[in-house]
């Protein structure tokens, strides 16, 4: 809103220079976004609040300002140059709908000469950011940002009858507009319309046809007050929004209605114009004052000072507030109709802040009466995850929450993307039902930018329709690691990274975290090249998946290069409780090590034979490690090499030869009967 | 030759072999026992084969045997010497040459400065809350005293999933879920992603991050918020950073509280600063005490308890402490531009 220091000063008499000015606009949260200067006036941008219609007028800002600074508002006279006729015998209305239409003030002034504004009002229209158009259009303007009541000015011998009808649309109906759009009527809107037919969609814009023009002689004034609900239903559904639409719909002054008729007929008495004798003033309701109690024992508890009881009544009663005292320092007060935020004892104790100054206000520390745990399990959970992948040299992304729906079909999640009913762009119309895309484009953008390798992960969620019809969201972490992971120095060629380095860091988040060793079991996924994935289970449940992405996926993101790529499902380990940690003492005891290297079928993969020696059941062993394996060279094809180290311990003895060979037997033996092990 | 003397030859050849690969102390003790050990060294075996021989063989064997006891005794002594000298490398010509480096991920600077953030308020006895993304008209808006169709939701502009749910547009209905199952006192933090449907320019995108704080007790005032966010901004930007708090408007709070501090960038000298286009001072929360219609949908009396809420967004002030000129960059996640925060 654009505030003028010279119309200000139509209310009330500054007595603060311009520049200086601003301060005490913010000092009230009538924020001032930027400052002109034009032909000697000052014109400050404002920032105004859904819940302060009053301050879109200049009045209202000028009773702020005058109970800032102590100054009385002026408040300006309006004469009238009158006709003979009285409103009600030149013009009859008649309001069908009180509800939407609660007040409806009317005048009619004859004989105006329609032309341009005089200087001084192409100066305020100016002013307010609107251009001037004619003496009649420009007064209506005049009124609306001085009261914040909007106006409508009919060409008079343009209405059919000379009446004038506040009722709902008919089907069917339509209304050409001022601005040159035919608009379709819906039974939901309301129209000012003459015996035939709609002239103007009620509050928002008026019709072409009953417009000012130079031929204009006779104008039919409208002043009224419309429901605020219904003016913001019918112009968003238009995509309207006019200055009239913009303050009705957020409250305007049920009593500016009489003075906004009453102000225009005698500026248009500056042009010939002479009103018709009484105002009409279709009023059925007359609204009561709104009383709201207020005790100053609150005030201070509430803003953690003493505020003086003096200050509190002459500020209340600066902004039009009538306070009677019931007992001391406990009020009862009544609201001024153009407040229409003032509803509760908080809004007026927000008042009395606002004026005593948010910066007079101490500063204290909040004080606790106890003190919540800190951080849940899951977000140290979420932090330690990210600590051991920047461990492992992955740099953490943070990718929109949207999806393309054509591009993540190739994906083929299986889960039933949540549409977005108004996106953004075609390109943001789901939400994500993987993080991996989203990692996949974050790769190319870099090779695009003089990258060797991209070695980057994400936690965040994803969202689909569960399917008894209920959104989900998960939380997941995606993993991709593709080219050079480590460059060339002196003392070291490049690598590249593989598979298995983003395996063992997925093995390790687990172990870290507290979490079982998951099991890797490879099963085709339509995320990778086929036989070129694994499935994460712990205990069974699925957990995720890994492998090399499938070329038709990097083909469709134009990635040239191998990328290896994982996600898991957070919500699983987040379900389960990490294994309680408690110390195993250090062995006192020697250990002994022993080596075994065996054949076995290629066909039984390393998952399998991993497990059968995690069975393995035989005394003093107290882990193993797979230090070798290979095949072909001297190996008959279908025979693969495994070379394992065990390690045996008793905790409260050195253990003797003899019975390390019998366990390394007793070994031999049961990795004979699972696994089929030939030794070497 | 004897087969005693032929067998001292095998384990000559065992000893010189194995002595060539005893690198350190243990494995030296090994060999010792290996050919020393008192039942079942090799050498002690040998010397009870040399009692079993006819007498015109054993002084031949004997003196090779002892011969070959005093060689072994020779080169133990010699790797005991040897394994108790500090191994030297080969002298390497440039020392100063660049060492090795292992190469440490970088935690996206939202990531970051969100840890930043909630490390503050956790050290002040607050904990960390979360909340569903997708919600409910009646969380996002009705229950924090937007009424249906008021403009004020326009500041709030939504992007809908259906007439039921939407992405929520501040991390503010979070405040409502936990008070409907706790009771006061309440002390905590709420970090998480909004939307907006909003065209993007350098400080607005569709998506962003938000902290939101709130404090529900006896007594709680005004004055308790603004030394709170007092002490959170300079714990943040430094104890000189210049604050200010203007008054403002959320359905939420009341009374409300827009809070900015001096721009970091030209310190309010600058009247062409491109940071804060100025005017000296950067908006960076906003907070208020929590309107009573507010605590009234979720059965908390507003006459026994009173409380404070303030929401900032986290991408935003990032940029301010980063001085970060777009808020794309967040998200282009190019690794130019993330790999600068690592370790930070
Ligand atoms: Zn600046």
């Amino acid at each position: 809103m654009n505030i003028s220091y010279d119309w200000l000063n139509e209310y009330l008499d500054l007595n603060v220079p311009s520049r200086e000015l601003a301060q005490y606009f913010n000092q009230i949260g009538l924020m001032v976004e930027s400052l002109r200067e034009i032909d000697g006036d000052t014109v400050y941008e404002i920032e105004t609040y859904a819940n302060r219609p009053d301050t879109l007028g200049h009045l209202g800002v000028a009773r702020e300002l005058a109970a800032l600074l102590g100054l009385p508002l002026k408040s300006p006279s309006w004469p009238l140059v009158e006709l003979d006729q009285s409103t009600s015998d030149l013009v009859d209305i008649q309001v069908l709908d009180s509800q939407l239409c609660p007040r409806y003030c009317g005048l009619v002034v004859k004989g105006v000469q329609v032309g341009p504004s005089p200087d001084w009002l192409k100066r305020r229209i100016e002013a307010v950011g609107l251009r001037p158009i004619n003496n009649v259009v420009d007064i209506s303007n005049y009124v609306c940002f001085s009261l914040g009541q909007p106006l409508h000015t009919f060409d008079f011998c343009q209405l059919k009858e000379a009446r004038i009808i506040v009722r709902r649309a008919r089907k069917g109906e339509t209304l050409r507009t001022l601005d040159g759009q035919l608009v379709e009527l819906t039974s939901d809107m309301l129209v000012i319309a003459d015996e035939g037919k709609p002239v103007a969609l009620a509050g928002i814009i008026g019709g072409e046809e009953s417009g000012i023009n130079e031929k204009t002689t006779d104008v039919f004034i409208e002043s009224a007050n419309f429901d605020p609900v219904s003016i913001r239903l019918t112009a968003k559904k238009l995509g309207l929004t006019t200055d009239a639409s913009y303050r009705f719909e957020r409250g305007v002054d049920i009593n500016a209605a009489p003075l906004g008729a009453k102000m225009a007929a005698s500026l248009l008495s500056q042009f010939g114009g002479k009103a018709s004798r009484g105002l009409l003033d279709v009023y059925p309701n007359p609204r009561r004052t709104r009383s709201v109690p207020l005790r100053l024992k609150r005030v201070s508890e509430l803003l953690g000072i003493e505020i003086p009881k003096e200050f509190v009544v002459r500020t209340l009663t600066a902004l039009g507030l009538k306070l009677n005292e019931q007992k001391p320092g406990v009020w009862v007060t009544e609201i001024p109709s153009f407040r229409v935020d003032l509803e509760r004892e908080a809004d007026l104790i927000e008042e009395i802040a606002r004026f005593f100054g948010y910066d007079r206000i101490p500063t204290e520390v909040t004080p606790a009466r106890s003190f919540e745990l800190p951080a849940s399990e899951r977000q140290d959970c979420l932090w330690l995850l990210k600590e051991i992948l920047f461990h492992y040299g992955f740099d953490e992304v943070i990718n929109f929450s949207f999806g393309d729906r054509e591009k993540e079909k190739i994906w083929q999640t299986g889960l039933e993307p949540i549409k977005l009913q108004n996106p953004i762009s075609s390109r943001a119309s789901i939400l994500r039902t993987s993080l991996l895309p989203g990692l996949v484009e974050n790769t190319v953008w870099n090779y695009n930018r003089e990258a060797n390798g991209v070695h980057i992960f994400e936690t965040g969620k994803i969202y689909f329709w569960e399917e008894d019809g209920k959104q989900r969201e998960e939380w997941h972490l995606a993993l991709l690691t593709s080219g050079q992971r480590e460059a060339k120095t002196w003392n070291q060629p490049a690598r590249e990274t593989d598979y298995f380095f983003l395996k063992g860091a997925i093995e390790d988040l687990f172990s870290y975290l507290g979490y079982e060793t998951p099991s890797f079991e490879p099963e085709d996924h339509s995320f990778f090249q086929t036989g070129q994935a694994v499935r994460i289970s712990i205990k069974k449940e699925p957990v995720g998946y890994l492998g090399l992405l499938k070329p038709e996926i990097r083909l469709a993101y134009g990635l040239d290069k191998l990328a290896y790529g994982g996600e898991l499902n957070l919500e699983v380990l987040f379900d389960r409780q990490p294994r309680a940690f408690s110390f195993t003492p250090v062995p006192r005891f020697p250990g002994v090590v022993r080596d075994l290297s065996f054949l076995v079928d290629s066909r039984i993969n390393f998952q399998d034979i991993y497990s059968q020696l995690k069975k393995l059941n035989v005394p003093y062993l107290e882990r193993f490690e797979i230090y070798d394996r290979f095949e072909g060279d001297s190996l008959s094809a279908g025979q693969v090499s495994y070379s394992v180290r065990f390690f045996f311990r008793h905790e409260s003895r050195t253990l003797q030869a003899e019975e390390v060979d019998r366990a390394m037997l007793d070994i031999i033996s049961q990795l004979k009967s699972g696994l089929k092990i030939q030794l070497r | 030759m004897s087969s005693l003397q032929e067998k001292i030859e095998q384990y000559r050849q065992l000893f010189n072999d194995l002595a060539a690969k005893t690198k350190n102390s243990r494995d030296l003790e090994e060999l010792k026992q290996a050919f020393l050990g008192r039942k079942k060294g090799y050498l002690t075996l040998l010397f009870d084969e040399l009692k079993q021989l006819p007498p015109e063989e054993k002084r031949g064997a004997g003196e090779a045997l002892n011969k070959f006891k005093t060689e072994i005794q020779q080169a133990l002594s010699e790797i005991e010497e040897r394994c108790q000298r500090p191994e030297v490398e080969n002298p390497l010509t440039d020392l100063t040459l660049p060492g090795k480096k292992i190469y440490w991920g970088a935690p996206h600077p939202l990531t970051l400065f969100q840890r930043k953030i909630e490390k503050i308020f956790v050290s002040m006895g607050f904990s960390v809350e979360e909340g569903p993304e997708i919600e409910t008209d009646y969380y996002n808006f009705e229950a924090l005293n937007f009424p249906p169709y008021h403009p004020a939701r326009d500041s709030w502009d939504t992007l809908y999933i259906n007439d039921k749910l939407l992405l929520r547009t501040h991390t503010s209905p979070v405040q409502i879920r936990v008070m409907e199952k706790k009771k006061p006192p309440i002390r905590i933090i709420i970090p998480g992603k909004v939307y907006r449907r909003e065209t993007s320019d350098p400080t607005h995108l569709p998506m962003f991050h938000q902290v939101e704080g709130l404090v529900v007790d006896r007594g709680i005032t005004f004055a308790h918020l603004k030394g709170t966010l007092d002490y959170f901004i300079k714990a943040l930007f430094g104890e000189k950073i210049k604050i200010r708090f203007r008054p403002s408007f959320f359905p939420f709070t009341e009374p409300s509280a827009e809070v900015d501090i001096e721009c970091i960038a030209c310190h309010g000298q600058d009247t062409q600063c491109r940071v804060c286009g100025g005017t000296g001072w950067k908006e960076i929360l906003g907070a208020g005490l929590v309107d009573p219609q507010v605590f009234k949908n979720v059965n908390i009396d507003p006459e026994k308890y009173s409380g404070w809420a303030f929401g900032l967004g986290i991408d935003r002030t990032a940029m301010l402490a980063y001085e970060i000129p777009e808020m794309r960059y967040f998200y282009e996640n190019d690794l130019r531009f993330l790999r600068q925060f690592n370790r930070k």
